[in-house]
């Protein structure tokens, strides 16, 4: 059983379904039997929505029934309508299944936190385990020098410049979005002054960020850094090109050609 | 017989019909509750005869069968020039169960209907007798929610090769195209068409096809089902009573019974196959996988009561006007037919 329920959950978690005949006059009173369309995947014939239904009987009834059942249970119109899939116990116990939603009259499941979690975690492994391959390439061994980066021949040879010439840039409306969202970031969380015994880490945090942001809106950053960050990021940054320029030249000549690291991370 | 007569206290009149009267007695050595049915002495042609024709088939052969899901016929005596036959008292029958739109049938209610149904007719098919009047309330019901087979009126013997058979049985309604096609030799393909029917009306909670002319019927069921031909029904433009229908396509069934799940679909489409050589007996029928899938048949206890039995200040009042035996012993007119050629 457990096996079976991940692997419809994997299925209906990729899939939406709209009838586009009825989406013009989707309203909250028609919603559920939209849902209950034969050809969509989210409905589960044999629940007691069905059965009351087949046997021409009042609807009122689904209470005093046990067993799975659909119900809506939050309607924003004219655009949200969502649907709960619930095992009832007793005429007022019910167990949450799943949920679905319907944006402009396109159903969707939405997912369980575990799913979230999990897919979340598979794409940073994966993203991770690819920066590895990516890093393990370049390295070369030669019993002469030891270890050393072959960054240069490898960037050529795998394309990796290329790709990043062919990816499209992000949207106005992108770029002003992640600002406004990282001012209200900044805003709510401020951070925090550096004392002299702040960590390591918190800086190297403090630099990722910035990094970040300065691609957006270098200006508005410089003014609100605090005093203590400046002599971190040059160091980094100092030493990122070093290693760089000792292997790569031609390529990478300052920190300004480097490419973005959000845009970096979508790309792998 | 004097004291077979006065073994059974009569309690209450439960309904009068053509051919006889029904009473519920208690039987005073036992204690246990009987359902009485008195045989009214018919027309002076069939007094002549010596007794009436249905009763005699029931007495003939309900005194041969012993089974779980077929109504027992406990006694049988005579008093003056009256029979009366005596059987298990049953409170209610599947047509009252049908039509309480109080109740809402889960899966498992329709397959221990389904389930009792068929092991009686496989007990009445095994010992080589047709019913030939399966409807829901010729399926009686008790308090136990154990369901029996009932009224052996129409019922016959069959298995002979050669005998002729009359098409005129089975109400209407639960008729299969076979006999509406007028054939003579006919087998239990006609219950097991009955029983399809009833499923039919478990699910839907009305009946399935309720034709208002024997050519309605013919055309309701291909309506449902699509039309017959000859390569799909070998023999068919053969049939006493054949006519050409116009051609229809069918509606697959899991349009019709939308809730059903696909093992139920499956027993349907078998049971409701036009060509009566494909449809499967009770044996095979048994062995289909609704019957062992889940979820698993309603135990006697958790079948559903007509509302007027679960409340007994209302069962009081409704005793008299309840259709209880009505139907089943009384010979109900709606769409019955006498056998003549019995």
């Amino acid at each position: 059983m457990p096996g079976r329920i991940q692997c419809i959950q994997e299925n209906l978690l990729g899939l939406s379904w709209h009838d586009s005949a009825w989406v013009p006059m989707l309203n909250s009173s028609n919603v559920l039997e939209y849902f209950s369309e034969r050809t969509n995947p989210f409905y589960d014939r044999t629940c007691n929505n069905e059965i009351i239904k087949m046997q021409r009987l009042n609807p009122d009834q689904l209470c005093n029934m046990t067993g799975l059942e659909y119900i809506l249970l939050h309607v924003q119109e004219p655009i949200l309508y969502v649907i709960r899939k619930q095992d009832r116990q007793s005429s007022n116990q019910t167990i949450p299944i799943a949920d679905y939603y319907i944006i402009a009259g396109v159903i969707y499941q939405a997912p369980d936190l575990i799913s979230v979690i999990n897919s979340r975690l598979l794409t940073s492994v994966f993203h991770l385990q690819s920066a590895f391959d990516d890093l393990f390439n370049m390295m070369q061994y030669q019993p002469s020098k030891g270890y050393s980066w072959d960054i240069k021949s490898q960037m050529s040879t795998t394309g990796i410049i290329k790709k990043d010439l062919k990816e499209e840039p992000s949207s106005n409306f992108q770029r002003q979005r992640v600002d406004m969202l990282l001012m209200e970031l900044t805003r709510r969380f401020p951070l925090p002054v550096m004392k002299h015994t702040a960590s390591e880490s918190k800086y190297s945090v403090s630099y990722n960020f910035r990094n970040i942001v300065s691609v957006e809106n270098p200006l508005e950053i410089q003014s609100s850094r605090s005093e203590t960050t400046p002599p971190i990021k040059t160091e980094k940054i100092d030493e990122i090109v070093s290693i760089k320029e000792e292997r790569s030249d031609q390529i990478i000549t300052s920190p300004s050609m480097k490419p973005p690291p959000e845009k970096k991370s979508r790309l792998n | 017989m004097e004291n077979k007569l006065n073994r059974y206290e009569k309690i209450a009149f439960l309904g009068e019909g053509q051919f006889a009267t029904v009473y519920k007695a208690r039987n005073k050595d036992t204690d246990e509750m009987v359902a009485v049915k008195k045989i009214k002495i018919g027309s002076i042609q069939e007094a002549r005869d010596g007794i009436n024709r249905t009763a005699l088939r029931e007495i003939k052969l309900l005194q041969e069968l012993k089974h779980q899901n077929i109504i027992g016929l406990l006694d049988v005596f005579g008093y003056a020039s009256n029979i009366s036959l005596v059987f298990d008292f049953m409170d209610t029958d599947l047509e009252v169960i049908i039509k309480d739109t109080r109740i809402v049938f889960t899966s498992g209610h329709i397959k221990a209907y389904t389930l009792m149904t068929l092991l009686g007719l496989e007990y009445l098919h095994d010992n080589w007798i047709l019913h030939r009047d399966l409807k829901p309330n010729n399926l009686l019901v008790n308090k136990q929610g154990i369901l029996k087979i009932a009224d052996f009126g129409l019922a016959k013997t069959f298995g002979s090769p050669n005998r002729i058979y009359t098409h005129q049985v089975v109400t209407r309604w639960y008729r299969s195209p076979e006999l509406l096609f007028g054939a003579r030799k006919y087998g239990t393909g006609v219950d097991m068409w009955a029983v399809g029917c009833i499923i039919a009306e478990l699910l839907l909670r009305v009946p399935f096809l309720p034709g208002e002319s024997d050519l309605d019927q013919l055309t309701r069921i291909f309506q449902a089902l699509g039309s017959p031909t000859e390569e799909t029904w070998p023999g068919l433009t053969s049939l006493q009573d054949y006519i050409q229908f116009k051609p229809f396509p069918g509606t697959p069934l899991k349009m019709i019974f939308t809730a059903a799940p696909d093992d139920l679909l499956d027993l349907l489409s078998v049971l409701l196959c036009l060509n009566p050589c494909k449809r499967p007996n009770c044996k095979t029928t048994l062995k289909m996988p609704y019957f062992s899938n889940r979820p698993p048949p309603s135990k006697g206890s958790q079948l559903p009561l007509p509302s007027n039995l679960l409340d007994p200040e209302i069962s009081q009042q409704c005793v008299s006007t309840r259709r209880l035996f009505h139907a089943n012993f009384l010979g109900n007119k709606r769409g019955k037919m006498i056998v003549l050629n019995c």
